[in-house]
């Protein structure tokens, strides 16, 4: 089985969030409205993150597209008390039993990237917006956790692209078998420019991040 | 229609993941055999189909395949068979069905009941709205006041906005005003000026090393956007030679700037200046192309005209006036900068200069434009390789000549209600925001009829108040929006269009790469509601109207108007469509949804330099001799009234003159930017609830507005970060909003972005955020008609 992973061109990346958008069209994420949003509610399975600093004018920014990392080492597994969010064990892949789960929250604590979202709402779905709901992705019911799950509907479908990657105008997403050392992924993963975010943590995701510049 | 499966399409667009590689893919010809495949049952039974049409969430047009299952859209993708996006999509795209779905929509034909604006309508029969529109279009035509009817067009596609335009013509009205005046129709103009193409132009970005911005927010808003990301990436990372260096010259520290590798915060309204000492170096440093200049350009060095009059050439202006020194005192960029930045710019090559409506809507933009594109001259980037490309027009079949009645005649001879074209302002096609002032005066005539398609002036227009002032005294107003928006609200009747995944839409795509694209936007659903397409019902009204008008109008509807247009294209025999028969053709074309033909050829120079000369105008002769023609021998007045500063040659050349502002310092010590974002385009994604969750990705807002402040000015000023603040302007308005405090804003601009702030159109939007517009003075620069949006300044104080 392959061992699925990604790869991020922060060179390339423009903060379109058009990966955003691609990711909430395909996995049913719903929008929570205004009020929610403002309590930090808001719920992007893939977040595109914009970091600014310095002062006038010597400004730099950072714009970091954040889909969930898919951890080998997943601390998210590891505290689930019911055993709800697990690592699949044929391609690893960090996926969630929404039948299961029962809202505690440890996992949201306790991933070190802000990738798990708690339902606070079923999602407004009004006057027919439902239509556009893909079949292919389960609805979740309020008081869940849920989180990016690399489009495991269609890499199980046999398409090896997520959503995102497939949208992205720049071209700075990439997708692949990480133990096919021939793939992209796999050589992209061990170029000098790669790193991965708080390596320290010995989570070892499997999202790199290819670093901005010449 | 195409149609395959799921599993087929993600397959083919998933072989490649760079866009290069998608590029070739698309070149090649089994994804055609795969996109053909049949549709087909799903394991659960489902019946799918992918559908090919193009975007219209701007006008760019992008390919898109939308996903219908079971009858309901759900999913879209970009098609890799267009060659502006290559499959890629941006998020106005991904939301699309968010329009489609909009709860909001207008659900058929309506008429108002009560007071304008009270929103009470009762549903009407389409015979009986189409009736009453024609009822009143006979009545102004049998009085002999067929020009009284104005007809407003925004983003109208394709043929629709030639069919509006035939339509004008046929009618007997003068009056077809587009909103170009407030978008950007000084950088089309400078273009005219300088190469003889009223129109933007494409960039042969892939080949491109230097890119020198003005202003433009080149990866978040410049049509069309996918093209220039893909672009992007590539020249950053998808060529194995020289990396993109990129020099954002901006007022605020936009997406762009942030990914340039180096932002120059200028003082606004002075890009014109900073571009001539940047010309300073290059010709003093004699760093410029000697071939171009000498063999493609007119007044580069002094020069003697046919009727031995002297004349000043660039160069001796530039050397004159904008010394580096001379250009910090002006913009604040430091001289040192100056000098490096040209010496890069005429070192890298190929190197491009862009600016478009940030520098170019100021008092002073068409010479700030004209500065601009001066550089691209100056180092040889006009049709080149990496340079600048002059779009070429797709072969559509010509229309059929048009047979106006006298009436029709004696209706378009009336000046326009706009004044476009005249002495107040001799370079304008459309003056959109001079409409308020024309209707309130009667001036030159009573405003009869309105109609509005794909417009918005009460939301998008300066000082939408003026608009509002006017439609009060319009008697008949006529919308032909999907949406109640801010317009629409106010119209008497409403005759709602279908949303454009329900319609048929060919769409030109915006200048981009230089050769001709045609897409065609396709139905992927059936009309969810008693809608009907603008085109066919234009087409009934003029049936209705009968000969002469109807004559000139040989199509039963809207789709047989686009066949007849496109069939220019299959006996061209050019693109990459051939076919025996134009049915062929036509079932080809409705399966790719776009036609494209990729040549590109270099040094075309007749079509390329079509001024008066034939070269590229330093010093422009159509300038020279649009001023004649109005100026009655008085040249001196009309520079007076047109509020132009130069004198002598230097009107003509590419110089710097002082913005006009609207206020004064100490008492509003801010310019005012609004610009526009990724996630909205203008205001029109304000109905989309994804778009409006991820609004404000560098100050992290959304679903609302907020003004960017610079943080020290802001603790200056006691306020904090997410305070209400009041921002007022002189014109006596003033807008309440949250503060953003951001490092990347000048001390002296703030910014808020033109997309919230609607007073209808739907749950989603209204009363949401605010309208900057509401701040903006309707203040037109007279030699172009442009509206001058930057040049309201503003105050800013903490709001108890």
């Amino acid at each position: 089985m392959p061992r699925w992973a990604m790869v991020i061109d922060l060179d390339k990346c423009i903060g379109c969030q058009s990966c955003t958008a691609a990711c909430r069209a395909e996995n049913n994420v719903p929008f929570v409205g205004p009020e929610q949003a403002e309590l930090g509610r808001a719920i992007f399975w893939n977040e595109v993150l914009f970091h600014i600093e310095g002062e006038f004018p010597h400004v730099k920014a950072s714009i970091i597209p954040r889909p969930c990392f898919h951890c080998e080492n997943p601390p998210c597994v590891k505290v689930c008390p019911v055993g709800a969010t697990y690592r699949r064990e044929e391609d690893g892949l960090v996926l969630q039993r929404y039948e299961r789960c029962i809202g505690c929250r440890y996992c949201t604590v306790a991933c070190p990237y802000g990738a798990r979202y708690f339902r606070w709402y079923d999602g407004e779905w009004p006057d027919g917006v439902d239509r556009y709901q893909n079949p292919d992705v389960p609805l979740r019911p309020k008081g869940i956790v849920e989180k990016c799950t690399f489009c495991v509907h269609r890499l199980d479908e046999g398409l090896p692209i997520p959503a995102c990657n497939q949208a992205c105008p720049t071209g700075a997403r990439f997708f692949g078998d990480l133990d096919d050392p021939a793939s992209e992924v796999s050589q992209l993963a061990r170029s000098p420019r790669a790193s991965r975010l708080l390596e320290d943590l010995g989570t070892e995701p499997r999202v790199f991040y290819l670093k901005e510049g010449a | 229609m195409t149609k395959l499966t799921r599993r087929t399409f993600l397959k083919i667009a998933g072989a490649g993941t760079a866009a290069a590689a998608l590029y070739q893919v698309a070149a090649k010809a089994p994804i055609l055999r795969a996109l053909s495949a049949e549709e087909q049952a799903t394991a659960q039974d489902r019946q799918e189909v992918w559908r090919s049409t193009v975007c219209q969430q701007c006008q760019a047009g992008c390919g898109l395949l939308v996903r219908v299952v079971d009858g309901r859209a759900v999913k879209i993708e970009g098609n890799p068979l267009h060659p502006l996006n290559n499959g890629k999509i941006c998020p106005k795209a991904q939301a699309g069905l968010q329009v489609l779905y909009d709860p909001d929509r207008i659900k058929g034909p309506m008429r108002r009941v009560g007071e304008r604006g009270g929103g009470q309508w009762e549903p009407i029969s389409w015979d009986e709205v189409i009736a009453q529109v024609v009822s009143r279009l006979t009545e102004l035509r049998d009085d002999g006041q067929s020009h009284t009817a104005v007809f407003l067009t925004g983003r109208a596609l394709g043929q629709m906005e030639e069919l509006v335009a035939r339509f004008c013509d046929a009618y007997g009205t003068p009056n077809h005003v587009t909103h170009n005046s407030i978008s950007s129709s000084t950088t089309e103009i400078a273009h005219l000026l300088s190469q003889g193409q009223r129109s933007f132009f494409g960039y042969d970005w892939e080949q491109t090393n230097y890119l020198l911005s003005f202003g433009v927010s080149w990866l978040e808003a410049w049509r069309p956007t996918v093209r220039n990301a893909k672009a992007y990436g590539h020249m950053r990372r998808g060529r194995a030679h020289e990396r993109l260096r990129m020099v954002q010259v901006d007022t605020r520290f936009s997406i762009t700037a942030a990914k340039a590798d180096e932002w120059v915060p200028i003082r606004p309204g002075t890009d014109g200046a900073l571009a001539l000492g940047i010309a300073y170096v290059i010709i003093n440093e004699e760093l410029y192309d000697e071939d171009f200049v000498a063999q493609h350009t007119l007044g580069f060095e002094d020069w003697t005209d046919e009727d031995g009059a002297q004349h000043m050439g660039f160069k001796t202006l530039v050397l004159r006036d904008y010394a580096p020194s001379q250009v910090e005192a002006i913009t604040g960029v430091p001289a040192e900068t100056v000098t490096r930045i040209a010496r890069e710019f005429a070192s890298t090559l190929p190197a491009v200069a862009i600016g478009d409506r940030g520098i170019s809507m100021w008092s002073n933009g068409l010479f700030s434009q004209m500065a601009v594109h001066a550089l691209n001259a100056l180092v040889g980037s006009i049709d080149a390789s990496g340079g600048v490309l002059t779009q070429k027009d797709a072969p559509f079949l010509p229309w059929p000549e048009l047979a106006p009645d006298r009436i029709a005649q004696e209706g378009r001879a009336q000046s326009r209600i706009d004044r476009g074209g005249t002495r107040r302002y001799p370079l304008a096609r459309d003056v959109y925001q001079q409409l308020p002032e024309s209707i309130a005066n009667d001036d030159p005539y009573p405003v009869n009829a309105l109609f509005l398609y794909y417009t918005n002036p009460l939301f998008s227009s300066p000082q939408p108040g003026l608009f509002h002032e006017a439609f009060e005294k319009v008697p008949f107003i006529v919308s032909f929006s999907p949406f109640l928006d801010d317009s629409t609200t106010y119209a008497d009747l409403i005759l709602p269009d279908h949303t454009y995944l329900e319609r048929l839409q060919d769409v030109v795509p915006p200048p981009g790469l230089g050769y001709p694209v045609v897409g065609l936007g396709q139905p992927v659903v059936a009309p969810l509601y008693d809608t009907r397409h603008t085109g066919d019902v234009l087409l009934e009204i003029v049936q209705a109207l009968g000969e002469p008008v109807a004559q000139s109008f040989p199509w039963r509807n809207f789709a047989e108007l686009v066949q007849y247009r496109i069939s220019g294209l299959w006996r061209s025999e050019k693109g990459d469509i051939t076919a025996t028969e134009f049915e062929f053709f036509w079932e080809e074309f409705s399966r790719r949804s776009v036609w494209s033909d990729p040549s590109y050829r270099f040094g075309d120079w007749e079509r390329v330099l079509n001024t008066p000369s034939g070269k590229f105008e330093f010093f422009s002769q159509t300038l020279r001799d649009e001023l004649a023609r109005v100026a009655n021998g008085d040249l001196e007045r009309l520079l007076d009234e047109l509020g132009v500063q130069a004198r002598g040659d230097e009107v003509y050349l590419p110089h710097y003159e002082p913005p006009e502002t609207v206020g004064n310092q100490p008492e509003y010590p801010f310019f005012l930017n609004t610009y526009k974002l990724m996630a909205h385009a203008e205001g029109r994604g304000a109905n989309s609830p994804h778009l409006q969750e991820m609004l404000g990705l560098h100050v992290n807002r959304k679903w609302d507005s907020w003004v960017e402040i610079n943080p020290g000015v802001a603790r200056a000023l006691g306020i904090a970060d997410d305070d209400w603040v009041w921002v007022e302007s002189p014109i006596g308005e003033k807008i309440k909003v949250r503060a953003a405090l951001y490092p990347g804003a000048r001390p002296d601009v703030v910014c808020i972005p033109f997309e919230l702030g609607h007073r209808a159109y739907g749950r989603w939007s209204e009363n949401r955020g605010v309208n900057p517009n509401w701040l903006i003075a309707n203040q037109t620069t007279g030699l172009t008609g442009a509206l001058a949006p930057f040049a309201t300044r503003v105050r800013i104080y903490k709001a108890e």
